[in-house]
């Protein structure tokens, strides 16, 4: 479980998040709507184990992590993956780029090995790679190079490096904003196949049918902390919150 | 006698500069001196431009400035100064370095560091922030990210490293001076490159002979700058 307890973020003098509690369960799909600018971003950063935040403490699986060694932050980094609203993609071919997680989890004696078999033509794609790939529908692109793909792929990519190395959280940064219907389905779809094995996902979204299609909980983060977090049903249907309810009818304009 | 002129002219034709094995030599003068001290001015150069890239610290624009001043730092005042500090009376006179192919190192790793950082400065500034992230988030170290930083900068850092070659190459002002263009007495070079060559054979009024040594040096940057190019195309970056 990640847990947030009281935590708050300024950037230079400008309060992002305020005294904000939360937590993730593995398996479950936790979608964080809310207006831009309020703080999703961030959130998702804090969450990541990317951002320390300036006051408040995050735990992961019981282990607070910014007191812990910078060895043991490092190994809990990694149980946890982020894909960015942009791909954010290595010049590379799309194979490179979704092994990386994998690669750089190896000793660098391994990573000589394998650099070596590639440069000999030796080195066979790891199944995680493929299989990564096939979630998002692009097993048959491993060789093509990355900046040859359209966004729609290039997201999907983004994607599978994020799901190739096992983490047991993913993280979403609106990972369908760009993106067409076709595109967005695949990744949906993605995002229900990750929660089938386990994996915790938090998706920052400002699009709210697709918060209700695919999370188990809602998180309406409205300027200074969440307004409500609850079952998805519940909250679209009947929020307890009256700033929740006008953000989800329309009213509440930001 | 018929052959009596032949005769004559066989002196003129060995004391021609293009005596067996001297243009060999001074090509490999050339280029020994200026791979070396590229070599070393990539190996200080990158790292630095890595961190000033990546840590924010006090006086880093002010590092920038002597950097981007290095890069107009005129080649004779280099000389100068480089003469000054291996000459007998020198902090490094003990080393007797004057008038050999290490001074000569010397000055040209000198005037090739800061293209060589400036150059690569930008590039890896030019490395988008969020690729940085991802490498970050997808588990890697902090040696990981520069690993992925220099990769994505490939080309601007080979860039870098030609201009530093171009510079180091085409430099005639230090290393005559701390040089001093000097051959053994069979005619093999001791510290006369290409440019010096060119410069030497120019004053004496041997324009053909300096034109094909010209001719050779631009084949040597091109061949080089090839490549250079091809390898950061290719598989030799790990693509």
């Amino acid at each position: 479980m990640i847990r947030l307890s009281n935590v708050s973020h300024t950037y230079g003098d400008e309060p992002v998040l305020e005294d904000l509690s939360m937590s993730v369960d593995p398996g479950e799909v936790l979608a964080i709507i809310g207006p831009s600018g309020v703080g999703k971003t961030t959130l998702l950063r804090v969450l990541a184990l990317f951002v320390r935040p300036s006051s408040g403490t995050t735990e992961l699986d019981g282990r607070a992590v910014w007191s812990a060694s910078e060895s043991e932050r490092l190994a809990l980094r990694r149980r946890i993956g982020m894909v960015f609203q942009e791909a954010s993609l290595f010049d590379a071919s799309v194979v490179r780029n979704v092994e990386y997680g994998l690669r750089v989890r190896e000793s660098w004696r391994e990573r000589l090995r394998s650099q070596f078999r590639s440069v000999v033509g030796a080195n066979g794609t790891p199944e995680a790679v493929r299989e990564a790939l096939e979630v998002v529908g692009l097993g048959d692109k491993l060789e093509q190079d990355a900046d040859s793909l359209s966004g729609g792929e290039a997201q999907r990519v983004s994607f599978a490096r994020a799901l190739a190395y096992d983490p047991k959280y993913l993280m979403l940064d609106e990972p369908t904003s760009d993106l067409d219907p076709r595109n967005t389905g695949v990744i949906e779809d993605a995002i229900g196949t990750a929660r089938k094995r386990g994996i915790g996902v938090v998706v920052a979204t400002h699009d709210m049918h697709q918060a209700e299609r695919i999370a188990d909980r809602v998180g309406v983060l409205l300027g200074d902390g969440f307004s409500e977090v609850g079952p998805t049903e519940r909250v679209f249907e009947d929020p307890t919150d009256d700033r929740t309810r006008k953000f989800i009818s329309g009213e509440l304009v930001y | 006698m018929p052959f009596e002129p032949a005769v004559d002219l066989l002196p003129a034709l060995l004391d021609s500069p293009f005596r067996e094995g001297y243009v060999p030599s001074i090509v490999y003068v050339s280029l020994y001196v200026s791979v070396i001290a590229v070599s070393l001015s990539t190996l200080v150069s990158v790292p630095v431009a890595i961190v000033m890239g990546f840590v924010d610290f006090r006086g880093k624009q002010f590092v920038k400035s002597v950097i981007n001043t290095g890069m107009g730092f005129p080649s004779v005042v280099v000389g100068l100064l480089v003469l000054f500090a291996v000459s007998n009376q020198g902090p490094l006179g003990s080393l007797e370095l004057i008038f050999t192919k290490e001074a000569m190192i010397m000055s040209q790793f000198v005037l090739a560091t800061p293209p060589i950082t400036a150059i690569s400065l930008a590039a890896v500034t030019g490395v988008e922030g969020n690729v940085r992230d991802a490498a970050r988030v997808l588990g890697g170290t902090r040696l990981d990210v520069a690993l992925v930083v220099i990769k994505e900068a490939r080309y601007g850092i080979a860039t870098a490293v030609l201009a530093g070659f171009g510079r180091a190459i085409s430099e005639v002002g230090s290393v005559l001076i701390v040089g001093g263009n000097i051959t053994s007495s069979d005619g093999i070079s001791k510290t006369r490159t290409l440019t010096t060559a060119v410069q030497l054979e120019a004053r004496q009024g041997r324009y053909e002979t300096a034109m094909v040594l010209g001719a050779v040096l631009v084949a040597i940057v091109l061949l080089v700058n090839a490549v250079v190019v091809r390898l950061g195309d290719t598989g030799g970056m790990g693509r």
